[in-house]
């Protein structure tokens, strides 16, 4: 039996996944009206429902009209918000079946994660409803949708911007909105993030699946605690993981209590190790924190895919050189001695005084005095047929200096990367490293960002983030 | 029939299989086992190691009796029927001293392996994911170590290849010291017909093959353990 998902779900999830019509039930000025000044950039139109008479000035006050029903609004709602205290969701929920509308999502919390008897009572009764009408119902306990996009937020902070083309599938609000926060400073946006909190109705399957199928988007992206339908998660997981690259951040332990065990092999298949596999299995690529999703996500996006995995690694100085070869060796990529004729032609102009150009390269001087080495450097290994990808440490402290005191040679060495970046089939990746000057090395850091080129804080984070995406498309060639 | 054996066995309300029926039921599912037969005396022991072969191998059955080499329940490279008659007194003696009230059930003999190199595959049912086999290398030290490699089931035969090469200890099986490379599409061949016989029978909800002994030529279970659910 197959696990796309059905045509009929697939149609109702493009409708709230791409509404002209936001309804926010419930907000109050006690939160600051988070959601209605949270949708303000909405490309479509806005409705506030509400009730209280306390909370209508101040929602008016805002711009949004506001409704005492859903089913007073004069046209159809795409998306409802619904931010009401548990008690009276279901009715909400009825009032979206009844008005037709496109889906909803709960920021209600309350239910199953609190686990009191009527939590657990209201989401069955909701599940139910959601499940008899085919309400797409997102959550409960949520923040639901962002779509830089329309402008559909769930925090004023969210960027808005056309072309986003990540899709985000998040258990959690919080993680789901630091990715946003710190995937813009990255040059990362979303096509559409998805929070869906306790997954009551739609679960992590049915998302990855939609996404799978979404144009607009190129990368998923997801941070999930645990899944109801394993094995159906699983199988959806290993069709998606084959058609788009799905990055995992993985959070808690989930044991799920403790397995009484009769053999050496229960004993060891523990759930940490099981989750492990099945993201191998799959063929997706796993990150344990945020940063390192950000740098897998940015990686793939930026650079070109890595055919192999033997680096040319580019450092400056002789010390940086020894440990940027270590960090990538230990992230279980491959050194390579160049080919003979890069040697032959890296000895035409290279200073061997106070640098080598092995591998890796110490080009301090040559890079110092000839800044139109850089050109032919990158050129070299370019053609080396024994290099899959190249690794350029920029030094904070020289790259600092130069764009202080030389901005024109500054300018020109970005125009190189840039040029290099977006003609070369191989992948690039610089390193500005360390960051002394910390405010300095991120304008430095956004001006490479700017120009296209994937740029690292660290060695190590740029190792394991070229040597995740370096396994991903070796083993999917 | 493996469904027919492990369906009476059921039905008898039996939840471990010792070694001489998981033994039976793997063979039958078409995993290399070493023969095995159940001695409940002496006498049937001589008889049994005449017909499988010298040296053999004694082993405690007992269904109380896990660790069986801990109480001094197994006596390997028996050359010849003196000493398997010995082993079988000895054996009797110690798992009683051990467990005096644990029903002896009585003692397999199988024909000593080829000496090799000792892995440990196995089958575990986890309650979210369902089936998943687990690769790692045998003895006693796989519990310490924890250097296996875990996949779900139904396995492809890349996933097969790559839990063997992932763990640790890999270049065990690939030679050291003058040793051969071991059989790794023997290995491989255990693996997938471990993730056939997982989906074919819900039933089992744990498997230990500990250990397979891998030589150049081949592998073959020398021991194993079904729990059923």
């Amino acid at each position: 039996m197959s696990d796309a998902t059905p045509p009929d779900l697939r149609r109702r999830l493009d409708r709230v996944l791409q509404p002209r019509t936001i309804a926010v039930v419930g907000d109050k000025g006690a939160r600051d009206y988070l959601w209605l000044k949270s949708m303000k950039p909405f490309r479509g139109t806005l409705y506030s429902v509400q009730l209280d008479e306390r909370e209508i000035p101040g929602i008016e006050a805002l711009g949004v009209p506001n409704y005492t029903s859903l089913a007073a609004i004069p046209e159809p709602i795409d998306y409802v918000v619904c931010a009401a205290p548990r008690e009276v969701t279901p009715r909400i929920v009825q009032d979206c079946i009844d008005a037709n509308a496109g889906g909803v999502a709960l920021f209600t919390s309350g239910f199953t994660e609190l686990g009191d008897e009527t939590g657990i009572e209201l989401e069955a009764e909701l599940v139910k409803m959601a499940h008899g009408a085919g309400l797409p119902l997102i959550g409960p306990n949520c923040m639901g949708l962002h779509i830089p996009a329309l402008g559909v937020r769930f925090s004023p902070e969210q960027p808005t911007a056309e072309g986003g083309d990540v899709g985000f599938i998040s258990q959690s609000g919080t993680h789901g909105l630091n990715f946003s926060l710190v995937g813009a400073v990255h040059g990362i946006y979303c096509s559409k993030m998805i929070s869906f909190g306790n997954g009551a109705v739609l679960e992590a399957a049915d998302y990855l699946d939609y996404l799978a199928d979404d144009p607009a988007t190129t990368v998923i992206a997801m941070y999930i605690e645990g899944v109801r339908d394993g094995e159906r998660f699983a199988r959806t997981l290993r069709a998606v993981a084959a058609r788009k690259p799905v990055v995992i951040w993985k959070g808690g332990q989930t044991e799920v209590g403790q397995r009484a065990t009769q053999s050496h092999t229960a004993s060891l298949t523990t759930s940490q190790r099981v989750w492990s596999a099945l993201v191998k299995q799959a063929g997706a690529i796993s990150a344990d924190n945020l940063d390192e999703l950000i740098d897998v996500v940015k990686t793939l996006r930026m650079t070109k895919p890595p055919p192999g995995r033997r680096v040319a690694l580019v450092a400056m100085t002789g010390g940086q050189s020894v440990v940027i070869a270590d960090a990538f060796v230990k992230a279980g990529l491959e050194v390579p001695l160049l080919s003979d004729a890069s040697y032959a032609e890296f000895s035409e102009f290279v200073s061997v005084i106070g640098g080598s150009y092995k591998n890796p390269l110490d080009l301090f001087n040559t890079m110092l005095y000839d800044p139109g080495a850089i050109e032919r450097v990158l050129a070299i290994l370019d053609r080396d047929p024994v290099i899959d990808s190249i690794v350029f440490e920029l030094s904070a402290y020289l790259l600092v200096r130069r764009w202080e005191k030389q901005p024109a040679q500054f300018e020109a060495l970005l125009d190189t990367l840039q040029r290099f970046n977006a003609h070369s089939a191989k992948p690039l990746v610089t390193i500005i490293y360390p960051a002394h000057v910390e405010a300095k090395v991120l304008e430095l850091r956004a001006q490479l960002q700017a120009r296209g080129v994937a740029t690292f804080p660290t060695f190590e984070r740029a190792a394991a983030a070229l040597a995740k995406i370096t396994e991903y498309h070796v083993t999917h060639t | 029939m493996t469904s027919a054996m492990l369906a009476s066995l059921r039905a008898s309300g039996r939840r471990l299989l010792n070694e001489v029926e998981s033994k039976a039921v793997l063979a039958e599912a078409g995993i290399p086992v070493t023969p095995t037969r159940l001695a409940r005396s002496r006498d049937e022991a001589l008889e049994l190691a005449r017909s499988l072969g010298f040296p053999a191998a004694l082993k405690v059955v007992a269904e109380a009796i896990t660790h069986k080499s801990d109480i001094g329940g197994v006596r390997l490279n028996l050359p010849d029927e003196e000493s398997v008659g010995a082993a079988f007194d000895e054996i009797q003696a110690a798992a009683r001293r051990a467990h005096p009230d644990a029903p002896i059930d009585g003692v397999s003999v199988q024909p000593m392996a080829q000496p090799g190199v000792e892995v440990m595959i196995g089958l575990a049912r986890d309650p979210q994911f369902g089936p998943v086999l687990m690769f790692g290398l045998g003895g006693v030290l796989v519990e310490v170590l924890q250097d296996v490699a875990v996949r779900l089931a139904p396995l492809e035969s890349r996933d097969a290849e790559a839990m063997i090469r992932e763990i640790q200890g890999f270049p065990v099986l690939q030679g050291y010291r003058g040793t051969p490379p071991v059989d790794l599409s023997a290995l491989q061949s255990i693996l997938l017909a471990l993730s056939g016989f997982a989906l074919e029978h819900p039933e089992v909800s744990e498997l230990d093959l500990n250990p397979v002994i891998a030589t150049a030529a081949g592998a073959t279970a020398v021991d194993a353990r079904i729990v059923l659910s």
